[in-house]
């Protein structure tokens, strides 16, 4: 029996104006499989990217556990959540969010060496493969400037792979993109999805994104409305 | 490649980096400039104790600066002179004289009188002339930084001071005093001069010989000469230059516009860093996302103040070394003491990481879910 790489157990979380209190993600229960390209549909506001977030280990829930490879880290100082993102997760933005001040092949080993770690003439190595596997062999000295939309998704997610991540999050990375660049993108990470040791979720509000969905998930207000999983075990 | 990202980001945001660079650099130049321009002054204070080459100075009681003592008896010299202790005493005579320029001003100087051959506290730097011109009867040296001043007189031409007309033997260079501009002569004319009371004297320099304790050598001459004040050229040295830094506001002037240019400094370094900061909030959270703690974002911004504060120490000592070289046989005063430097660069140092800690408090207060939003 496959296990999940990552699980939410009873997650909510509220958010306060400082009178008010706002519940914008409901009790919720998920579980996270390798090999599979999930991906979290929803209109804006429905609590698709606060979900991200926190499966991302980036807010901490209001109430509930989260497990990453059956390993409790809800309860973590907020170094030690730091260092299990860095170590366990890759994250793909809305927007590239490349940092300007480095070329494209620092941009790329910044997630392996931000936490002092030294970066080795292996780790170049790696990250320049990574780059030449998406078509951006010839662009590893080049600045962040110099890229079109398409070219900084594409290193961003080289960025997200460097650390061999067990968790790839994307948030609507493909939005910013025109429909060209959108394709080789999404092939790219319906590429990636096929790898068993890694679970990839992608959260989007664009419908044409869903056929590359091994497993759709729908969330409005807050609340799951739609598993495909569990709507395939139900029908099976 | 934490501090690979604190020096690409200081690379790329060059406004913001010439910015606070500016503000170190102007921490350096203006607080160097100004300690320099003050210990300049403080060699002036003192400047006939520390080129005396004497070991004690017997002056009037309670003397509290060399400029202030009274008249003593020259024959110090020969109740010194006797002991087993000393190798030489020789007296000292200044005081203040009207020089007539060329065009008939007067212009105030300080006469020193030297006693000969030996001249000791005598001039330490010649521009034309020598020592010997000190063995002239008429013979005055005069400064070539003031020479302008008294119409440019040359050695050999007669001059007037204190209606006493002497003659130039000698030209110094950079020999400047605090009280006065130094006219150096011989002691008998220095009487005529200053018209001072015959057989007295404002110090009587002693020299010890080698390897005597010179604590010892201050209590033996103390015990020999109840009526005086004996003290090492050091004490004096330092009373001088306290007595001045008290009593003309000098220490205060100089500590508070020290003090404004360490304050424009920090200002400027806090304003840019801040902005800098708040111009790459984005990229922060972007790192924080990817696994940075915060430590790791304190660690970037404190890099990269160090990084500017060590190119910025750099180029402002160069600016000061240059402003250094600039007044070194110049009217103004500037003396920059070796040890200051360190001191400087260290002070500057810790007032750029000062400076940045807004911009430090600003950078790991980023969220990273803000990437998302």
């Amino acid at each position: 029996m496959i296990q999940p790489i990552l699980q939410l157990e009873s997650v909510t979380r509220d958010f306060s104006d400082g009178r008010t209190i706002r519940r914008v993600l409901y009790k919720t229960d998920m579980s996270i499989f390798p090999g599979e390209f999930t991906i979290i549909a929803g209109p804006s506001g429905s609590g698709k990217t606060t979900l991200l977030t926190i499966m991302g280990l980036i807010l901490k829930p209001t109430e509930g556990e989260i497990s990453i490879q059956n390993e409790r880290v809800t309860h973590l100082p907020e170094n030690r959540l730091a260092t299990v993102r860095q170590q366990k997760y890759g994250f793909v933005f809305q927007q590239a969010e490349l940092l300007p001040a480095l070329n494209v092949i620092e941009n790329v080993v910044v997630a392996s060496g931000i936490q002092g770690q030294k970066v080795s003439a292996g780790l170049r190595k790696k990250a320049a493969e990574l780059l030449d596997g998406f078509g951006m062999g010839d662009c590893l000295s080049m600045t962040t400037q110099q890229l079109s939309g398409g070219q900084k998704q594409r290193v961003a997610i080289a960025r997200a792979l460097i650390n061999a991540p067990a968790l790839l999050l994307c948030d609507e990375p493909t939005s910013a993109l025109d429909s060209e660049s959108s394709t080789i993108v999404l092939d790219a990470l319906k590429q990636l999805s096929k790898d068993t040791t890694r679970g990839l979720i992608m959260v989007t509000h664009d419908p044409r994104v869903f056929p590359y969905a091994d497993r759709l998930i729908k969330i409005e207000n807050g609340s799951i409305v739609y598993d495909s999983r569990s709507q395939g075990a139900q029908e099976a | 490649m934490r501090s690979r990202v604190a020096f690409k980001i200081l690379l790329h945001d060059r406004s913001t980096t010439a910015g606070a660079l500016i503000g170190v650099i102007a921490i350096v130049f203006l607080v160097g400039q100004q300690i320099s321009v003050l210990f300049g002054l403080f060699t002036y204070m003192s400047v006939l104790v520390d080129h005396g080459g004497a070991d004690i100075w017997i002056c009037s009681k309670n003397t509290d600066n060399i400029n202030g003592a009274g008249y003593i008896p020259e024959r110090y010299v020969d109740r010194v002179s006797g002991l087993a202790e000393v190798a030489w005493a020789e007296p000292l005579l200044f005081g203040g004289a009207s020089l007539v320029t060329r065009d008939g001003k007067n212009e105030a100087v300080q006469v020193v009188g030297l006693r000969n051959p030996r001249g000791a506290a005598g001039p330490w730097r010649f521009y034309e002339g020598g020592q010997d011109g000190l063995l002239e009867f008429e013979g005055v040296t005069i400064e070539r930084l003031d020479a302008k001043l008294y119409g440019s007189p040359q050695v050999g031409d007669s001059i007037e001071i204190g209606n006493v007309h002497v003659r130039v033997s000698a030209i110094t260079q950079s020999v400047k005093g605090f009280a006065g501009r130094l006219v150096f002569t011989n002691m008998v004319k220095a009487h005529e001069i200053i018209k001072s009371p015959p057989g007295r004297c404002k110090a009587v320099l002693v020299k010890l010989n080698d390897g005597v304790n010179l604590q010892a050598a201050l209590e033996r001459v103390r015990s020999v000469l109840p009526g005086a004040e004996v003290l090492s050229a050091a004490e004096l040295s330092r009373m001088t230059r306290i007595y001045y830094v008290k009593n003309t506001g000098m220490g205060g002037s100089f500590g508070l516009s020290t003090l404004i240019g360490a304050l424009v400094g920090i200002i400027i370094i806090t304003l840019t860093m801040y902005t800098g900061v708040l111009q790459r909030q984005k990229d922060f959270a972007v790192l924080r996302a990817l696994g940075a703690r915060k430590l790791d974002i304190f660690i970037i911004v404190l890099a990269q103040s160090l990084m500017i504060g060590i190119v910025g120490v750099f180029i402002g000592f160069l600016l000061l070394a240059g402003f250094l070289s600039g007044t070194l046989d110049s009217p103004l005063p500037s003396y920059l003491p070796l040890w200051i430097a360190p001191v400087l660069a260290g002070t500057t140092l810790a007032m750029c990481v000062l400076g940045s800690l807004l911009a430090m408090r600003k950078a790991i207060s980023v969220e990273p879910a803000s990437v998302f939003r």
